[in-house]
């Protein structure tokens, strides 16, 4: 096996509400390739934001993370202290938010929000750091760079503040780069640019990816290997063609044929229900009350993590006997 | 992007003067603020007579009513109201900038910890501000002017006051900064330089502070207008520094004559109500242009 610049196992985040712990992410494993780009799918509410915010180790009150272990570049994450954390986030891996109209600070200027980033971690002078700022912008495709750094992020429109945003994440060369949902808040043109952009910039970087998305289309187009999550687990687990054609998991199936596509004239077939409450999850399996082949033992029994094949696994009871569709 | 737009500053700092500008109230307000504080500066060079001085009553113009030598008329005792006033805005000004901006400071640091730091600290500030915000507190400033006031060297009781009045006064603007410091805190940007490698302290200071200043600065345009009040009741009181002209002390003094000497208390009075007047309209200028989106 090539070598994993992420491991995350067994990784619980649980938030302490009022209400009653909100088990976020309840058991989540994966592992992303150096060099490669993986998908983390699921439904809001599903974990993928929460697993990205563990691993940097970000997540917010009152969450926390209760148990599991995150390995990075063969380092415990976990065991690290805050002040050994505040050094690796921004430079070893960064993450870009999903609406660039609140991620960038609006008091700051354009050239202030880079600066900011590289000076706190490089040794740099002002001016060096003016200077790969404007050459930051350039990379990431913003027109006139340099009048642009004396910008604030309410004269830029959303696709240029998420080209900053990138621009910002990407300024020490992470090894990591989380992107949380990036484009969801993008016109649809402006989507396929930053996706682009993203791909590009992967390949120049030669960095890692986790893209976090909803959006199928995008797991297709970006991503060599997939994780899909539902309700804090991890429902299915394999490399993007395999999952694309032959998907295991009913949960699976289903994100596939809500998919629209313009070949198909049959109406879009939606999952019934909502994302169970995490803080009372359903007993075994917790897809069971959305899922049209559930049985007696969804109910009562957690699905054992399962290996299909090499590079391929799944948590689904009847995944041998169900013939589940694929999209054509 | 036109020749125009690109040579506008476009800060939100510079947006919001550009506004404030166009606000008639806000800039009368500030033209009356402008103008006592001019006052105040020049004091020593434009009053007639210096602070105390009972020059009149050896002039013979003791108990005179206004006229051109004395446009504010003369105090029985002999002093010289129109000048006691002008020394009087020195010091009212002094005390009431100088407690806004220690109510600011204290609030600040005070509200941002107790929004920022979860927990047991979150919990006793905000009970102490409560504290704070119930207490009657003019009653207790007015003790404690009383007390302290026999203490302190001479000289030093309008500094006095100042303290005085800043322990009693912070909870205001501490309530408003621990809102929004809970409010900014689980704002994007806050998270994405928390994700980027920014400590604690830089996250507070450089990204949560300077986002809450809006409110703040309105506050404490208000508060100066309040504190100056505040000084009057208590000078008016008589429980003030008797050894410092000010507003109250004036009003003080001509209350006993008012059926007789009408002007001793007029004219300081009149002062105050001025001086309020251009504070507030100054921070409801300030209002309209920081936070344009309460206005109506």
């Amino acid at each position: 096996m090539a070598n994993q610049l992420l491991e995350v196992s067994n990784l619980r985040t649980y938030f302490f509400t009022e209400a009653g712990v909100v088990k976020a992410v309840d058991d989540i494993s994966l592992s992303v390739e150096e060099g490669k780009t993986i998908g983390l799918v699921g439904e809001s509410g599903s974990g993928k934001s929460v697993t990205a915010q563990s691993v940097l180790r970000i997540v917010p009150r009152p969450g926390r993370v209760v148990g599991g272990t995150i390995k990075f570049d063969g380092e415990e994450l976990l065991k690290k202290s805050e002040a050994e954390m505040r050094k690796m986030r921004g430079a070893k891996m960064a993450i870009v938010f999903q609406d660039p109209t609140t991620s960038l600070n609006p008091l700051y200027t354009v050239e202030k929000q880079l600066t900011d980033i590289l000076l706190l971690h490089k040794q740099l002078t002002k001016n060096q750091a003016t200077a790969a700022a404007l050459k930051l912008l350039e990379k990431v495709g913003i027109s006139e760079p340099t009048s642009r750094l004396k910008a604030y992020p309410h004269e830029l429109s959303g696709g240029m503040k998420q080209r900053v945003a990138i621009a910002r994440a990407l300024s020490c060369n992470p090894k990591l780069l989380f992107a949380d949902e990036p484009t969801t808040n993008l016109d649809v043109t402006i989507q396929a640019q930053v996706l682009d952009l993203l791909k590009q910039l992967q390949k120049e970087f030669g960095m890692t990816m986790v893209m976090i998305t909803h959006d199928m289309g995008i797991v297709a187009d970006m991503t060599e290997r997939v994780t899909v999550l539902y309700a804090g687990k991890v429902m299915e687990d394999a490399d993007t063609v395999t999952l694309f054609t032959e998907p295991k998991h009913p949960y699976t199936e289903a994100l596939l044929k809500a998919v629209p596509s313009v070949a198909q004239t049959r109406a879009l077939e939606v999952i019934p229900g909502n994302i169970p409450n995490l803080i009372d999850p359903p007993t075994g399996c917790v897809f069971h009350p959305r899922c049209k082949y559930a049985k007696e033992i969804c109910m009562k029994q957690d699905p054992q993590w399962e290996k299909v094949s090499d590079n391929h696994y799944v948590a689904c009871h009847r995944w041998r006997e169900l013939k589940l569709e694929t999209r054509s | 992007m036109t020749e125009r737009t690109k040579r506008r500053a476009a800060s939100q700092w510079a947006v919001a003067w550009r506004r404030f500008r166009r606000n008639r109230s806000g800039l009368i307000g500030t033209s009356i603020v402008t103008f006592f504080l001019l006052v105040a500066i020049l004091s020593p060079f434009i009053a007639p007579y210096p602070p105390r001085s009972y020059q009149p009553l050896y002039d013979g113009a003791a108990g005179q009513s206004p006229s051109w030598q004395h446009p504010f008329g003369v105090e029985v005792s002999g002093i010289d109201v129109f000048s006691e006033v002008i020394h009087g805005t020195r010091n009212d000004l002094y005390v009431g900038l100088s407690a806004a901006i220690l109510t600011m400071i204290l609030g600040i640091i005070i509200g941002a910890l107790g929004g920022y730091v979860k927990g047991l600290v979150s919990d006793v500030v905000l009970g102490v501000t409560q504290i704070f915000f119930v207490i009657p507190t003019l009653l207790l400033i007015l003790l404690f002017a009383r007390i302290f006031l026999q203490l302190v060297f001479k000289g030093f009781g309008l500094t006095l006051i100042v303290l005085i009045l800043s322990f009693f006064g912070w909870s205001g603007v501490a309530f408003v900064v621990r809102g929004e410091t809970l409010r900014v805190r689980e704002m994007d940007f806050v998270q994405a330089a928390k994700s980027l490698g920014a400590s604690s302290s830089r996250l507070l200071f450089r990204h949560i502070v300077p986002n809450i200043l809006s409110p703040v600065i309105v506050i404490t345009s208000l508060n100066i207008a309040g504190f100056i009040l505040t000084e009057v009741v208590v000078s008016f009181l008589g429980f003030g520094d008797a050894n410092t002209t000010t507003w109250g002390l004036l009003l003080n003094e001509g209350f006993s004559y008012i059926r007789t000497d009408w002007w001793v208390a007029l004219f300081p009075g009149l002062t105050v109500v001025f001086s309020v007047l251009g504070f507030n309209l100054m921070g409801d200028g300030l209002s309209d242009a920081l936070n344009p989106r309460l206005r109506e």
